[in-house]
Order: structure tokens, then C-alpha cells, then sequence
């Protein structure tokens, strides 16, 4: 089991960081460009959602993001924040039959991340929400 | 994120290259909305160059699709790179977008 820790402020700027710092973890796991690519856009997902929505107050926060190899071949990603609780497994899912005339703007970002991610668990522990983002990557 | 746009006599060219994200969306939808608003009713976009895109760069592409729509235009995409087709048709984007293989089949289509 390998483990990394990346630690960012509740700030938008934060993303280029992330990204940064996924191509360094790809290139030392030797992950697949397009592993690396699903893994930013959910991370992305999941930080916006916290970064706007997350916090009522104004202050800054730190937010988790640790990741894990396991030896059966699984990449898990646990996303941990304090800010209010929100589960976003329970969000329904968007309506992808509809003309595009009639789609609404936005709402798919937690849609993309239990589409791409092979498990998706929320817990709630010592007021902090947990997401954990399970991806196989047995090739 | 960079975007050229070139305005030729029967469509616009744009081409995207980098990364579209939550950081740089709205920048693109205010230059794509600029271009519309100038008068063009028929885009094509070359995402040759595309290497990623968020649910804030979807939202984008939606919007444009909508505001051509409503003018009777046509918003063309071609040159998606897998992975970007990939995010457009869990999104169910790839039935509600025009998807050209290449830039001529887009100016054509």
C-alpha cells in the first residue's frame, strides 16, 4: 500500500495545484494519461462543490485529499473537509434525455464523479464529511 | 486554456487548446458569446488541442449550443480527443452536440 497526502485551501487557484500534483503522482505510479485525466476531473469536481458551497463563513479551510494504492489494484481517494454536511451520493441524477434546449445549465459535476469512479461512500466523522472515491485500475 | 478565433466568410474557426476548467470557464464563454454576438451564426470548433475539460467547461459548451439554437445557428465540434468524448457521452452530450470526426466534415455539416 502506497500512500500520498495533498493538502489545499478552500480557494478556486487551488486547482492548478491539484493538477500539478497529479501529474507527479502519475508519473510515480506509473497511472495511465487517462487515469490521471478522470482523476483531476473528479477531484475538480468534488473540491468546487466543497470550495463553493462547503462553508458559510468566510475563513480559510484546509482540505484533505489522500491518496492510496492498494495491492489489489485500486486507486482510493478519501476527500476530507470540514465544512457543513452534505453527502453528494444522494444527489439525484440529471436527465440525459432531454433536447439540449431543454437540459439545465450545470448540475452534472457529482454525475461525472459516480459515473467515473467505481465506488462512491460518504461518511459523516467528527464533523467532517468524508468522500471516498474507489477506482479500479487492474489493467 | 487558449483560444484563437478566426472569422472566415461562411463560419468561424475556433480553435481550443490546454485545459478547461473551473479557473478559466467563464472566460471562454465570454469570448465564445463575444464572437455570437458579433454576428456569427455558424461555429466550428477544432478541440484538436483539448486536453481536458471539467463539468464548468461542459456548462460552457451547453450554453453555446443553446444560444445557437435559439438564433438558428450552428455550433460545430470536431477533433475530440478520447477522453474528452469520452466525458461528453456520459454526460449524454455526444446526442445533443454535433460531433464531426474532422474540420472539413464540420464545415460541411
Amino acid at each position: 500500500m502506497e500512500n500520498k497526502t495533498l493538502l489545499v485551501d478552500n480557494q478556486m487557484s487551488e486547482l492548478r495545484r491539484l493538477a500539478d500534483f497529479l501529474d507527479d503522482l502519475g508519473e510515480e505510479w506509473e497511472l495511465n494519461p487517462g487515469l490521471v485525466f478522470s482523476l483531476n476531473l473528479v477531484l475538480e469536481e468534488a473540491l468546487t462543490n466543497i470550495i463553493l458551497y462547503g462553508f458559510q463563513d468566510t475563513d480559510k479551510h484546509s482540505i484533505e485529499m489522500e491518496f492510496s494504492r492498494t495491492q489489489i489494484d485500486q486507486l482510493v481517494v478519501s476527500v476530507i473537509d470540514d465544512g457543513h454536511p452534505y453527502d453528494p451520493t444522494q444527489k439525484e441524477d440529471p436527465d440525459l434525455s432531454l433536447p439540449a434546449e431543454e437540459r439545465p445549465v450545470g448540475g452534472l459535476g457529482i454525475f461525472l464523479i459516480k459515473k467515473i469512479m467505481d465506488k462512491v461512500e460518504y461518511h459523516r466523522n467528527n464533523n467532517k464529511n468524508f468522500l471516498i472515491l474507489t477506482k479500479n485500475i487492474k489493467s | 486554456m487558449n483560444v484563437k478565433i478566426t472569422t472566415l466568410p461562411d463560419y468561424t474557426l475556433l480553435i481550443i487548446e490546454g485545459r478547461v476548467d473551473t479557473t478559466n470557464a467563464a472566460g471562454l464563454e465570454k469570448t465564445m458569446m463575444e464572437a455570437i454576438d458579433g454576428g456569427c451564426t455558424r461555429i466550428v470548433l477544432d478541440c484538436t488541442g483539448l486536453n481536458y475539460i471539467s463539468s464548468s467547461g461542459l456548462r460552457v459548451f451547453l450554453v453555446i449550443q443553446k444560444k445557437m439554437i435559439s438564433i438558428k445557428g450552428h455550433f460545430n465540434l470536431c477533433n475530440l480527443q478520447p477522453g474528452i468524448k469520452e466525458i461528453f457521452d456520459i454526460s449524454g452530450f455526444s446526442s445533443i452536440f454535433s460531433l464531426f470526426a474532422d474540420k472539413e466534415a464540420a464545415i460541411i455539416g
